[in-house]
């Protein structure tokens, strides 16, 4: 198959090739490449595709990669490069006449207008003689000098490497703007960024057959961005105020529901509920092909479930003030207590494994002590396998987004496995308010 | 809330577990609104087989909705089918009211097309 250039965007490294993965399949275009030829310090990844059609198919949806090319050539320098090109000139022979651009790029170092054109000049052997169009040419190329990570020092006196193809397609690295947080009608103080919330929107498959649904909706983040994609989207919370908009940092704007107006996406997000998730109306059985969610993990915002701390005391709901009975007053309001995260987690999945349908994903974040970190954390259940596991770090913390792929219908009473040890995520909320102070080892076993 | 919400949703109060009763809620006091979209076929189809059906007659028909008794043969390809499928499912809001369930008469409230499912202390 012939051999294409993705030009990543040089953030979330972690997250980049099961995006890439994820589009695969989203776009029903097969793709190979070698992982070993992948590198976190490098945008770069040469893979291949049946055509140039698919290739440019693959990546319209990409939000951590920028462009796919079609592959002509490399080389450590111009001169390698140009030996390199020179083995096929029918490559371009089809491009001769027609109206075309170059584009030099470089990653790791920016160019100077001169060196740009003198790159461009180097080119004159391909004879390209059709008129330059800068917008909208019948062709444009690509050529890139790779010196390396911005961050770290690199000789910049010549690059390590040239690439060079036929640009085929951008991903779709726009959408960052447009869900960009700060110019949303309504959000919260928890609200995920605009960036990985669209990755999010990928690693479920959201795709316009797809159900999906938040149960930590919140301020509705990933109804938003699911739905752009096409999918249909339900979210519950247990604080309605978050839904309704009156908790936030902007309240009086109808909550959810204005971000939907904002976005034209009335038809898509179908519903919120309030309810609280460890006690929820869902009726049995798979109705989802998605569960993509950021659970409260109580730094800013507590996770919480119905519950008195001291004991459920039926008694007063029911107690009987003014004729009326407490729960049925407008403004009851009953009581809850902390969702300590490894609960929260080992619910989830267990959620996640009855609700999916068979080949439907949960994608999830799990916040986690950095230096403490063992895969043997996450819980597992026998009918979800792990399809990715991409860290975003903060220093003392991370957090880790996992996607699952239901993979066999859910069979009697088989349930999530927690880890036998106590997990790094484990009392995260305190942890994360005692700077990660390593932890006594008497206190951790219970 | 949508209709096809409705359909997946059930009373979930403690000892409230009759089948029979829990599910589906019955609407009380509604206000209905019809919003128009375009319809996904595709996607209907797809949600059929989570659809309970004998669910979705009983509460069209307790708001005056028109629906076929049974699913067709064939629902991929039956355009007037799919159409009524969305028309019920997908375009129709239930904006205020509130649903009942009739095993333990518990009431949950839709406000603002928003239903509070939330369970009072000695429910759970």
């Amino acid at each position: 198959m012939p051999l294409f250039l993705v030009y990543f965007a040089q953030f979330h490294e972690e997250f980049r090739l099961p995006e890439l993965d994820s589009l695969s399949i989203l776009e029903n275009v097969p793709i190979a490449y070698d992982a070993a030829t992948y590198s976190p310090e490098s945008p770069f990844l040469l893979i291949e595709v049946e055509s140039a059609a698919l290739a440019a198919k693959l990546v319209r949806r990409g939000i951590l990669i920028r462009y796919i090319i079609e592959y002509w050539g490399s080389g450590a320098t111009y001169a390698e490069l140009f030996s390199h090109l020179k083995q096929d000139p029918s490559r371009w022979s089809d491009y001769m006449t027609c109206s075309f651009k170059f584009t030099v790029d470089a990653f790791g170092r920016s160019l100077t207008q001169r060196e740009k054109v003198s790159a461009i000049e180097s080119f004159s052997f391909m004879a390209c003689e059709g008129p330059i169009k800068m917008k909208n040419p019948d062709v444009e190329f690509f050529v890139c000098e790779e010196y390396g990570a911005p961050d770290t020092p690199q000789p910049l006196d010549a690059p390590k490497k040239v690439w060079f193809g036929r640009l085929l397609n951008q991903g779709s690295r726009d959408l960052i703007d447009k869900f960009d947080v700060k110019k949303r009608t309504y959000l919260g103080n928890t609200t995920m960024d605009a960036e990985l919330s669209l990755v999010m929107a990928n690693q479920a498959l959201a795709r316009p057959h797809a159900l999906v649904y938040d149960p930590f909706v919140g301020t509705g983040s990933f109804l938003l961005t699911c739905s752009h994609f096409g999918a249909y989207s339900l979210g519950s919370d247990i604080d309605g105020r978050q839904i309704r908009g009156t908790a936030g940092f902007r309240r009086g704007v109808n909550g959810i529901s204005a971000n939907l107006a904002q976005y034209g996406l009335a038809d898509r997000v179908l519903d919120t509920a309030v309810f609280d998730i460890c006690r929820n109306p869902w009726r049995p059985g798979p109705l989802f092909d998605a569960i993509v969610t950021d659970p409260p993990y109580g730094v800013r915002a507590g996770a919480k479930r119905l519950g008195r701390r001291s004991g459920n005391d039926p008694e007063r709901s029911l107690r009987v003030v003014d004729g009326v009975e407490n729960f049925r007053r407008s403004d009851y309001l009953p009581p809850t207590v902390p969702y300590e995260m490894s609960d929260v987690i080992g619910d989830l999945l267990g959620f996640a494994a009855e609700k999916l349908v068979v080949g439907g994903r949960l994608v999830y974040w799990l916040p986690t002590v950095a230096g403490e970190y063992d895969p043997k954390d996450l819980p597992t259940h026998p009918v979800l396998r792990v399809v990715a596991n991409s860290e975003q770090p903060f220093g003392g913390w991370s957090r880790r987004l996992v996607t699952m792929e239901k993979i066999a219908p859910l069979q009697g009473d088989s349930a999530a496995e927690l880890p036998e040890h106590a997990p790094a995520h484990k009392n995260f909320r305190d942890r994360y308010f005692s700077k990660f102070e390593a932890l006594d080892i008497s206190s951790t076993t219970d | 809330m949508r209709l096809l919400t409705h359909n997946m949703l059930k009373c979930h109060v403690k000892n409230c577990t009759d089948p029979d009763k829990q599910y589906p809620l019955r609407f009380k006091d509604v206000q209905i609104e019809q919003i128009e979209y375009e319809a996904n076929e595709e996607f209907l189809v797809r949600m059929l087989p989570r659809i309970d059906w004998v669910a979705l007659v009983k509460t069209a028909k307790d708001l005056n909705i028109a629906i076929p008794d049974s699913v067709p043969e064939d629902p991929a390809s039956d355009q007037d089918f799919l159409q009524s499928l969305h028309t019920i499912i997908m375009e129709t809001h239930v904006t205020e009211g509130s649903m009942v369930c009739d095993g333990c008469s518990h009431e949950y409230k839709i406000t603002k097309g928003i239903a509070n499912m939330l369970l009072a202390e000695h429910e759970i």
